[in-house]
C-alpha cells in the first residue's frame, strides 16, 4: 500500500478550479519532487494534504488517502495528533512562521508539549538534542536565541529539526531552499537526503528548480496552471521526456560549463 | 585577455568600515581592486553578508567607502559631492533584486521608467506616451503595459520594468543586485537572455551580483569572488570551471545543481558558515572552512598574485605558482 495516493483531487478557491484532476502517488521512503513556476498551483497540493489550505481553499473532488484513510474527512482532534507528528512541513523561511518575540526555546517547547506529556525541561532537553543531530553547533544557545539572530540556514535547520521531531513517515518541504544561498542550499539539500536514509522518511519536496529536483527525487512531477504536465521518475524525465514544457525547465537550468550568451 | 583601452572604471584599493557596537568595528569590504570594461559583464559572486552589495552600492554613489578610489570617467566618484555627483548618477544605474519593492506602488508604469529622463530633463512631458512605450518594447513588454500598476505584473515583467527603467538614461554602467534570485528559475533564463542581448546592442557594461557561480559563469566575461570581504580570486568567465582553484571557489562549484550532474556522487557542501565580519580571523579568512588549511593560512593573509592573464588568486597554495 502506498504512503499516500493523491487521487483525482481538484482544489478551488472560491468558485475558481485552482488545481485540476490531481494523481500522485508516494511510496514509503520515496522522494518526490514537484516542480513548477510561481502559481501552477504546486504549493497547494501540498498544503491541501496538511489540510492547510488558506483562503477558504476547499478540496471539492477526488480523495487523499493517507496509510489507507481519508485525510479529508478527519475532524480537529484527529487532525492535531496527525500534523507535525505523522506529517510534518517546512516552510520557506522557517523564521517566518514562529514568534519573533520568542525564544526558538519556548516555541519549540510549546510543540512538543502539544505533542508529548512531558515537563518542560525534558520538553526543552529533547528540542536541544534534536537541533544538535541536525548539525546545529551550539544548540543551547540556539534555544536561547530570537529567530531574527540567526542566519537563514539555521533557521531553515531549525524548521527542519523541528519538523522531525517525532520521526514522521511523510515530510512536507515547500521551497525549503529558495530562500537560501547556494552554499546553505547545499547543506540543506544533503541534511534532507540523510533524513531518508536515516529515518526512513518519504519527502515531497516542492521547488522551481530541476537542478535540486533532479539531484534530490526519484519522481519528479510537473505541473502547469494547475495541472500535472507530466510525471515520471528521475531518468525518464531526464532522458526520455519529449514534453515540451519539461525541456524548456530543463534547459532553463544554468549548468556549468554548459552554454553562455556571450 | 582585456583590452586596457576599454577600462572604464577602476576600483583601487577600496576598504568599507562600518561602525559597531562597543567600539567595534564591521569590515566589509577589504582592499579591494577591480576593473570594468566596455561592453563587458563583472560577476561578484559571494554568500550572503560577504560584501558584495557594498561594494557595487560605490559604484552607484549610494555609500562612500572608507578608504580608496574608484576611477570613473576621468574623475574619482568617490570624492563626487552635490551637482557633480548627481550628474554622475546618468552614467550609472541599478536594477535591484526585489522588483516589487523598488517601484513605488502608486505610480503607473509609464511615470516609473520615464521618471529618471524627466530628472535629468532629456525629455518633455508630451514625449512621455511614446518613449514609455519604446523603452518596453525594448524589454519585450507589450506597450499597453504602460497604463499599468506595479502589483497588476508578475515578478518576471516587474524586473523586465526595472531593466527598461536603468536603460532608460543609456548608461554606461549598469549594476544589477541580484536581479534575478527572487524569479523562478525558468524567468530567469529569458531575464539572463534579455540582459545578453541589450548589453550587445548598447555596449554597456554590467556589474552582476549572484551567488551562483553557474549562473555567472553562463553570461559574465569576468567573475570576482568574494569572501568575507576579501576577493579571493578573479578569473575569466569563459571555462571557468575548469580554471578556478581556490578551495572557496571550488566549493562553491560544488554547490552548484545541475540537471547534467553526476546523481549518485555524494554532495560535500563547505562546513558551517562564514565568520562574523566583526571578528575577521587573523590570516587567510577561509581557513576555518578550508579543507588544505596549512600553519601559513592562520598568520599570514594571501595576496592576489597573478596565475596567468586575467587569472588571480589570493591563496598560499599557489604562493609558488604551481599547483599544489
Amino acid at each position: 500500500m502506498a504512503l499516500l495516493e493523491i487521487n483525482h483531487v481538484d482544489i478551488s478557491y472560491g468558485k475558481r478550479v485552482t488545481v485540476k484532476d490531481s494523481n500522485i502517488t508516494l511510496e514509503k521512503g520515496e522522494i518526490c519532487a514537484i516542480v513548477g513556476e510561481s502559481g501552477s498551483g504546486k504549493t497547494t497540493v501540498i498544503r491541501a494534504v496538511l489540510g492547510l489550505l488558506a483562503g477558504g481553499g476547499k478540496v471539492t473532488a477526488g480523495d487523499i488517502v493517507y496509510e489507507g484513510r481519508s485525510l479529508l474527512k478527519l475532524n480537529d482532534k484527529e487532525w492535531r495528533a496527525l500534523r507535525g507528528h505523522d506529517i510534518s512541513m517546512i516552510f520557506q523561511d522557517s523564521g517566518a512562521m514562529m514568534n519573533q518575540t520568542r525564544l526558538i526555546g519556548n516555541t519549540y517547547v510549546e510543540y512538543i508539549r502539544t505533542h508529548e506529556n512531558i515537563s518542560k525541561k525534558e520538553a526543552w532537553a529533547k528540542g536541544a538534542e534534536m537541533l544538535g543531530r541536525m548539525r546545529l553547533p551550539d544548540p543551547d544557545r540556539i534555544m536561547r536565541s530570537y529567530p531574527f539572530q540567526l542566519s537563514g540556514g539555521q533557521r531553515q535547520r531549525v524548521g527542519i529539526a523541528m519538523g522531525m521531531t517525532y520521526q514522521p513517515r511523510l515530510l512536507l518541504a515547500d521551497e525549503p531552499t529558495s530562500a537560501l544561498d547556494v552554499t546553505t542550499q547545499a547543506q540543506i539539500v544533503r541534511q534532507m537526503m540523510e533524513l531518508r536514509d536515516e529515518y526512513g522518511t518519504s519527502i515531497i519536496i516542492v521547488t522551481h528548480d530541476l537542478g535540486v529536483a533532479t539531484y534530490m527525487a526519484d519522481k519528479i512531477v510537473v505541473m502547469k496552471n494547475g495541472e500535472i504536465e507530466e510525471q515520471g521518475d528521475r531518468a525518464y524525465m531526464l532522458h526520455e521526456s519529449r514534453n515540451e514544457y519539461t525541456q524548456k525547465l530543463l534547459d532553463a537550468v544554468p549548468s556549468l560549463g554548459g552554454k553562455r550568451y556571450v | 585577455m582585456f583590452d586596457e583601452k576599454d577600462l572604464i572604471l577602476e576600483a583601487k584599493h577600496v576598504t568599507r568600515r562600518f561602525p559597531a557596537s562597543g567600539g567595534r568595528q564591521l569590515l566589509a569590504c577589504n582592499d579591494i581592486n577591480l576593473k570594468m570594461y566596455k561592453g563587458k559583464t563583472l560577476g561578484l559572486v559571494g554568500e550572503s553578508g560577504c560584501g558584495k552589495s557594498t561594494f557595487m552600492r560605490f559604484l552607484v554613489g549610494l555609500d562612500t567607502p572608507s578608504e580608496g578610489e574608484i576611477w570613473f570617467r576621468g574623475m574619482d566618484i568617490t570624492k563626487l559631492k552635490g551637482r557633480a555627483a548627481w550628474e554622475n548618477h546618468q552614467h550609472v544605474q541599478m536594477v535591484f533584486q526585489d522588483p516589487s519593492t523598488s517601484f513605488n506602488p502608486k505610480m503607473k508604469i509609464r511615470d516609473i521608467v520615464c521618471e529618471p529622463l524627466l530628472n535629468f530633463g532629456r525629455l518633455k512631458r508630451s514625449e512621455k506616451d511614446k518613449k514609455a512605450r519604446e523603452l518596453l518594447e525594448m524589454v519585450e513588454l507589450p506597450g499597453d503595459f504602460a497604463d499599468r500598476f506595479p502589483h497588476n505584473m508578475s515578478g518576471g515583467q516587474r524586473q523586465r520594468v526595472a531593466i527598461a527603467r536603468a536603460l532608460a538614461l543609456e548608461p554606461e554602467i549598469i549594476v544589477m543586485d541580484e536581479a534575478t534570485s527572487a524569479l523562478d528559475v525558468s524567468v530567469q533564463d529569458t531575464i539572463i537572455k534579455l540582459i545578453t542581448r541589450l548589453q550587445r546592442e548598447k555596449n554597456i557594461s554590467i556589474g552582476f551580483i549572484c551567488h551562483n557561480l553557474g549562473l555567472i559563469q553562463s553570461f559574465g566575461h569576468q567573475i570576482a569572488v568574494m569572501y568575507l570581504g576579501n576577493i579571493v580570486e578573479v578569473m575569466p568567465g569563459e571555462g571557468m570551471a575548469e580554471k578556478c582553484c581556490h578551495p572557496y571557489s571550488k566549493a562553491l562549484l560544488d554547490a552548484v545543481f545541475d540537471v547534467k550532474m553526476d546523481f549518485s556522487k555524494k554532495i560535500e557542501p563547505i562546513k558551517g558558515e562564514a565568520p562574523s565580519p566583526l571578528d575577521v580571523p587573523v590570516g587567510c579568512p577561509f581557513q576555518d572552512r578550508c579543507p588544505h588549511c596549512m600553519a601559513i593560512c592562520r598568520e599570514t593573509r594571501p595576496t592576489l598574485r597573478e596565475l596567468e592573464p586575467g587569472h588571480e588568486v589570493a591563496c598560499h597554495l599557489f604562493e609558488k605558482g604551481g599547483n599544489p
